[in-house]
């Protein structure tokens, strides 16, 4: 009978040890996350999100492969042979609203830098200097951003005005934007570089060139004002780098190794990819190789790409044949990805500021022939012409995803040169296809968002 | 009216007597039926849980007090009451019932059949055993009315989709709420990888053990589970000790499988060369001046536009390779083991069993095997104090297939995708491992690892104790449910997916705990005879704790090396934890006045739940039903004709939390990282008023039974409105985040179900019966979030879309308007059906093509023949109404070189336009490009089909000569599954059976199978 009793009391004792259970209770574990209320106090906590925000320009949507890709395939470079499939749509020009390109990671990396941006400073303990130069990079960063947005989706080269809504908060009153005019776009572009040049200082120069520094925001700025046709801009920009003495062109006999090695001397930025942290199968030198029928391989180099070269040229050795398909052999070298993707690099800058000088009555050939001059190629002769320039940019900058927009800055068609290009005709300037649709998610979110046309 | 008042008398004093003179004896007797002794009776006494079961010879003994009145009962035979009177001594006879007083397990109770208010469907253990399939929801496809349920593979163990009455939330889960022995359960997918097979958790539970699964739909049976039953709730209970000698049942089965269906057939080399040519001749035979002959002759001239596949085809021989038959496991086995034993004495009773499953896919490289171990164990303490715990535990093993989308290095996908012109072999019979343009699924079956293995161990305890007060009773129970799961990957370095990282593995490694702790008070207050209550107070904590760590690495040392130890660079570790936790109390009464003429339920339920902001963390949720049986109102009683008619109605609200964790929070996380370094990432928007889902249900129910239930079925109508839904609502991407959870928007489902049962033929030898079900859901988006505009906020894809007025992920897209008669361009309306046509997929707009991928008419069949110990049961189940969609359509029915020269067209695009002039064909002309992505009409068919679930033929051996060779009982089956379908769209070919997106998968299809088996008892 006793031992019943204990029974009974262990049933009581047990049931009401369990009965109580109140709201916080309920409280469920934070273990890898933290509320964003109250986790920004220290500039530490901006270097996180500023490292997120660089992490965030890595992905394969964007800087990771996508950006450089589809302004690859969409040109007189390379095709998509579809050995995965991938990029061929991009290379036929048969895109629609329901792919929404690197849209929503353009924007997520500039909710980042407004995160850094819309932090005061002062307020936070830590190295309140190196603070305001990592506001200065995300400054940088939002302009990059919308530079990439506004040259992919604004309507410049397809007949209208609108550009792409510029963001400038997190979380800020109006979560359904308009698209601002190209013009707008550009002004606050350069506005964000010059407050980026302001606030960063150069005794905080990343030798990684894994994160920006003063001079990156110049010369992200004389890449910017090329692209709008601002002249003047682009010389008063390219000559501030180039007078911060801190990049050399690369040397002749570094120009192939030079893409394996990360923080060249010719970097001004560059993103960080490791062993670690890659995009693997996703990246750029999976979709430029099969290596051997281990990658998708995907994008071919037109077979007519060989010629471009004249013989001596070193640039020519980033070429080579897998089988009979010619390729992108040398640039993003490492099968695994693990090479650093290269933002901006000085000789971007020297040719912008020729271009720049071109377009002023300077004197461009002094300055594009300091590219020639360490390439083994021949040194250009006046008369010097737009095309020389646009040619030379090509054979620098081939597979970096700069050739889409030299052609249509300069108000060009896209040409059917080959049999091995996806289109089937040339697509003629101004035509709709040359600016991306509008993501159809962000038409069903935002009723103040308009589509382009032809979409 | 005299004798009404007599009884009522008789009552009172009978009530009088207990009072003043209750006092225990032991009462003891016999119980027998026809044939003699039987044991297995429960005898209780009326009005308490005390009670016991007959022995093996009949026997039993019980306290009982003067007055108390005493229940036998039977499965199968009619209860019989007896009140104690002077006598120590009842002896019963009992009689065989043809009307079955079912009792029905809802999971925290149970109820006669008859005093249901709510909407069920109960499925007894003899309609589960014997069906060897790995995950027990398989059997409920086609025995309840309004279930839809599709496997989202045919792999052994993968999860399958099962929606009760339509779908009631747009971005929160639509699965129903498991409850195992009275207790809440979770059991999702718990595979790691969400590219390769999936994983259900349910697979571990051996479906030998159980006792009957109960559907529940309507709110008044799903309240008491109110705050997660939104979706509806299945109840499984398990096997229970019987006591009595110790008997024995030993089942097995062993059988052969192959595809229900043979999928849509691939080109031949030669066919796909053709049609190569074609292509060519069509994009550039005007251009470059040749004609359709000379097509090959400029193929072969431009190797650096076009390859050399046909000229390398052409020089060996033009060797045809049928991949399809080479990736298929012919005839693959299936067999299952089990043996139980079960006994007892009069205060104990105990079940075990063990049990072996193994299950080898219809597709090379992937087979599932599970063991299983139960004890169950009821032992009375004291009168008043019984003790019950069930404990099984499972290990699963699971080789599963990279399946989830089109992966190259899928088996299942290298049959569409790899062209038939590439030799599997060597010349020297070798296996061909790099000449294939994807990796041959031979090496990579031979080569590379996909494997679960799953460990889950459940354990149910609890005790009651009949308190002093009387006809109050404790229930205190704690059940844990532990589960650990190992996933191991590996890719070969020689060729596929880690042939780029020279080799690379991936193991995950978790263990989730789930703790629920149950208290409640029964109290059962008999006003009198005719007005009697059952009170039940409930208090539970539910609490789930998950902890998961992960490693891969790359550059593996050497060959037949797959453990991370040989992972020369390690490039992720990676772990987390995260928990949840549910509070509920729970309140409910049932009235049954009348001898349960009349019936009233009434439930209320309040949960906290950790997903959502404390101020909104609380929900009530409530329903009320009630019954009329009016067969027992004197109008009726005499009637011949009819035998049961009961009207039940309910109404109740439920809801649903089935949302990612830690949603309400706005949160930064740190999962990635940059240069090496840790990196900070805003994770989620945030709301800090999320709150519950909430789901109001109407349900009506009329069930009848016809000449002594000759005739019996039911007809019910239901509409279900969800609230406040939890939404998902898009954001502009501008914001940085894709969407938001918010509690925004209504839907609503609603149908009319029925269900019948004739019993043609009813005698000792010959018996025949035929059932069938019939439920029709409609489903409607009711209203959305609306942007700063007032706009609705639509969610739209290439297909489908979400939008008030329509179903949920309605079909909505481009309209295929057939083939250009004149150049053969593929042709759509710019705006639906009538509209001008164009042949620029961008200039055609998306419209609204009719239906979703729910089905609006389902139907289960089943008939029941048995003849002197023969028998032959047969099931079907019809889905209709639905329309689906053919997903990787771009590859294999492309008109260009996807299907040429990348990769391998279906046969179907051989009806194709080919010259000026052709009509009516379904294919445009083939061109020399890569198409992209155009999701349009022409692949989106009807999805309505029949299937022939299960057939079986066996023989119950009868007594005598089981008797003979001294066992109990002796049964000999063949099983044969899903050996017909029906499909009505002929250009459906994939098999009908998709999971509940609509989209045809490159998944392995369910199986067709003849399973023979065996059962002995002794």
């Amino acid at each position: 009978m006793k031992k019943i009793n204990i029974l009974y009391t262990l049933l009581f004792i047990f049931s009401i040890s369990f009965t109580s259970c109140s709201t916080d209770d309920l409280d469920p574990s934070l273990e890898q996350n933290k509320s964003v209320e109250g986790s920004i106090v220290d500039v530490n906590n901006i270097y996180g999100i500023l490292k997120g925000a660089y992490s965030q320009m890595t992905v394969s949507g964007y800087y990771g492969r996508d950006i450089i890709i589809t302004n690859e395939v969409r040109t007189d470079n390379c095709f998509s042979n579809g050995n995965s499939g991938r990029f061929t749509t991009q290379a036929s020009f048969t895109y629609t609203a329901n792919t929404g390109y690197f849209w929503d990671e353009a924007y997520s990396t500039i909710a980042r830098a407004n995160i850094i941006i819309g932090t005061d400073v002062s307020t936070l303990t830590g190295d309140q200097d190196f603070g305001l130069h990592m506001q200065g990079q995300a400054y940088a960063m939002r302009a990059l951003a919308h530079f990439d947005l506004v040259r992919q989706y604004g309507q410049q080269h397809t007949g209208g005005t609108l550009g792409v809504p510029y963001v400038t908060e997190f979380k800020g009153d109006n979560l359904y934007p308009a698209r601002n005019t190209v013009t707008e776009v550009k002004d606050l572009i350069m506005a964000d570089l010059a407050t980026a040049f302001s606030l960063m200082d150069d005794s905080y120069y990343d030798a990684s060139k894994e994160f920006m520094s003063k001079y990156t925001a110049k010369a992200l700025e004389s890449r910017v004002a090329v692209y709008f046709g601002d002249w003047p801009a682009a010389k008063l920009a390219a000559e501030a780098v180039i007078g911060s003495n801190l990049y050399s062109v690369i040397a002749e006999g570094d120009y192939v190794s030079s893409w394996g090695q990360d923080g060249s001397s010719n970097s001004i930025f560059e993103l960080a990819f490791n062993s670690t942290d890659n995009q693997g199968i996703n990246g750029l030198a999976y979709i430029y190789r099969t290596t051997g029928g281990g990658s998708y391989g995907d994008v071919q180099v037109l077979d007519d790409v060989i010629n471009l070269y004249e013989s001596g040229d070193v640039r020519a050795n980033i070429l080579g044949y897998e089988g009979t398909m010619l390729r992108n052999l040398g640039k993003f070298p490492d099968n695994q990805g693990y090479d650093n993707v290269s933002i901006i690099r000085y000789e971007e800058v020297i040719l912008n500021y020729a271009e720049a000088l071109f377009e002023t009555s300077g004197d461009a050939l002094t300055e594009i022939n300091k590219i020639t001059s360490k390439r083994g190629a021949s040194a250009y002769t006046a008369p010097l012409t737009k095309d020389d320039i646009l040619n030379e940019r090509r054979k620098e900058l081939i597979f970096e995803g700069f050739r889409y927009d030299d052609l249509l800055r300069t108000g060009q068609d896209i040409e059917k040169t080959s049999l091995q290009q996806n289109f089937l005709a040339t697509i003629p300037y101004g035509d709709p296809r040359l600016a991306w649709p509008i993501p159809q998610s962000e038409m069903d979110a935002n009723s103040n968002m308009v589509q382009n046309t032809g979409f | 009216m005299k004798t009404k008042f007599n009884g009522i008398l008789t009552l009172l004093l009978v009530l009088l007597v207990q009072i003043t003179f209750a006092q225990e004896k032991t009462i003891s007797g016999t119980v027998s039926d026809e044939t003699g002794p039987l044991p297995g009776v429960n005898v209780i006494v009326k009005g308490t849980t005390s009670g016991t079961q007959t022995d093996f010879d009949g026997k039993y003994t019980l306290k009982a007090s003067v007055g108390d009145v005493i229940v036998f009962s039977y499965v199968g035979m009619t209860t019989q009451e007896k009140t104690v009177g002077a006598s120590n001594t009842i002896n019963v006879t009992m009689e065989g019932s043809n009307v079955l007083e079912e009792v029905v397990i809802l999971g925290y109770g149970s109820q006669r059949k008859t005093e249901l208010t709510g909407s069920t469907v109960q499925i007894k253990s003899d309609e589960i055993e014997q069906v060897p399939v790995a995950s027990v929801d398989a059997v409920l496809q086609g025995k309840v009315a309004g279930l839809v349920m599709n496997g989202e593979s045919g792999t052994p163990g993968s999860t399958t989709d099962i929606r009760i009455r339509g779908v009631s939330s747009i971005t929160a889960g639509n699965e129903p709420l498991y409850v195992i022995d009275g207790v809440p359960m979770t059991n999702d997918n718990v595979s790691a990888t969400s590219s390769g097979s999936s994983f259900s958790a349910l697979a571990s539970i051996n479906s030998a053990n159980i006792e009957s699964i109960t559907v529940l739909k309507d709110a008044s049976a799903t309240a008491a589970y109110g705050a997660r039953g939104a979706n509806g709730v299945i109840v499984i209970t398990t096997k229970s000790g019987k006591s009595g000698k110790t008997s024995f049942n030993f089942s097995s089965s062993y059988g052969f499988q192959n595809d229900a269906t043979d999928g849509p057939q691939v080109l031949t080399g030669a066919e796909r060369e053709m049609l190569f040519y074609e292509a060519i001749y069509n994009s550039y035979g005007t251009a470059y001046g040749f004609d359709e002959a000379g097509a090959q002759a400029f193929y072969e001239a431009n190797p650096g536009a076009f390859g050399t596949d046909y000229v390398v085809w052409n020089a060996n021989g033009r060797q045809e390779t049928d991949w399809q038959k080479l990736i298929t496991n012919k005839d693959a086995p299936v067999q299952e083991y089990n043996i139980s034993a079960t006994g007892g004495d009069e205060d104990y009773s105990f079940y075990t069993s063990l049990g072996y499953f193994k299950q080898e896919a219809t597709v090379i490289g992937s087979d599932f095997d599970r063991i299983t171990g139960t004890v169950n164990f009821d032992k009375d303490f004291t009168d008043k104090i019984k003790f019950s715990t069930k404990n099984s535990a499972s290990h699963s093993y699971q080789d599963g297939l990279l399946e989830a989308s089109a992966y190259f290095s899928s088996p299942r996908a290298v049959k569409f995708f790899n062209p038939s012109i590439e030799p599997a072999y060597n010349e020297d019979g070798s296996i061909n491992i790099f000449g294939t343009s994807l990796p041959n699924p031979l090496w990579i079956a031979q080569e590379d690892i996909d494997e679960s293995k799953f460990t889950r161990i459940l354990s149910n305890n609890s005790i009651n104790w009949q308190t002093p007060v009387e006809n109050l009773s404790f229930t205190s129970r704690v059940n844990i449910d532990y589960q650990v799961y190992n996933y191991k990957r590996y890719r070969n370095p020689v060729r596929g997916d880690g042939a780029g990282d020279n080799g690379y593995g991936w193991q995950a490694h978790s263990n989730n705990a789930i703790y629920v702790f149950q208290n409640s008070l029964d109290y059962t207050y008999e006003l009198n005879d005719d007005h009697k209550f059952d009170f039940k107070v409930l208090q539970e904590w539910q609490k789930s704790r998950y902890y998961y760590l992960e490693a891969d690495g790359d550059n593996f040392a050497d060959v037949g090396l797959t453990n991370l130890a040989s992972a020369g660079n390690p490039t992720t570790a990676n772990s987390f934890f995260t928990d949840w936790a549910v509070a509920s109390y729970l309140g409910t009464v049932h009235y049954s006045a009348f001898d349960s003429k009349y019936v009233l339920d009434a439930t209320y339920r309040r949960e906290g739940s950790s997903r959502f902001a404390k101020a909104k963390r609380w929900g009530d949720f409530w329903s009320v039903g009630g019954a009329w049986n009016m067969h027992k109102e004197n109008f009726l009683a005499d009637s011949d004709l009819i035998n049961n008619l009961k009207l039940r109605a309910s109404y109740g609200v439920t809801g649903n939390a089935n949302i990612a964790i830690n949603q309400y929070q706005a949160l930064f996380s740190f999962g990635t990282d940059y240069a090496g370094e840790g990196a900070t990432s805003p994770s989620t928007f945030g709301n800090n008023d999320l709150s519950w889902e909430t789901s109001h249900t109407l349900d009506l129910g009329l069930e009848f039974g016809l000449f002594q239930n000759r005739i019996s079925g039911s007809f019910g109508y239901f509409r279900r409105e969800s609230k406040d839904l939890l939404l998902d609502v898009p954001l502009s991407l501008t914001t940085g985040f894709t969407s938001q959870t918010r509690n925004i928007g209504r839907m609503e489902n609603k149908g009319f179900e029925l269900e019948m049962n004739f019993n043609i033929i009813q005698s000792e030898d010959f018996n025949l019966s035929l059932g069938g079900n019939l439920a029709t859901t409609k489903n409607e988006v009711l209203e959305l979030a609306k942007d700063g505009n007032g706009e609705e906020i639509n969610i739209t894809t290439s297909t489908r879309r979400v939008e008030t007025g329509h179903p949920v992920y309605g079909w909505y897209m481009r309209e295929w308007a057939g083939v250009d008669p004149a150049n053969g361009d593929e042709l759509w309306y710019v705006d639906g059906k009538g509209s001008a046509t164009t042949n620029d997929y961008n200039a055609a707009n998306q419209v609204w093509m009719g239906g979703s991928a729910i089905p609006k008419v389902t139907a289960g069949m089943n008939i029941h023949v048995d003849f002197k110990g023969f028998f032959l049961d047969a099931n079907g189940y019809y889905a209709g109404g639905h329309k689906v969609y053919e997903d990787w359509a771009r590859y294999t029915n492309g008109t260009d070189f996807f299907t040429t020269a990348y990769y391998q067209g279906v046969d179907a695009i051989l009806d194709r336009w080919q010259q000026p002039g052709d009509t009516g064909v379904r294919f445009g002309r083939f061109r020399a490009t890569t198409d992209p992505w155009r999701l349009h009409s022409k692949f989106l068919y009807a999805g309505d089909y029949l299937r022939i679930k299960n057939v079986t033929f066996g023989h119950d051996f009868n007594s005598e000569i089981a008797e003979s060779i001294g066992i109990d009982g002796l049964r000999l089956f063949v099983r044969g599954t899903n050996l017909f379908t029906w499909v009505k769209d002929d250009l459906l070919k994939f098999d009908p059976e998709i999971d509940s997106g609509g989209f045809t998968s490159l998944t392995t299809p369910p199986v067709k199978s003849i399973i023979f088996g065996i059962n002995v008892k002794f």
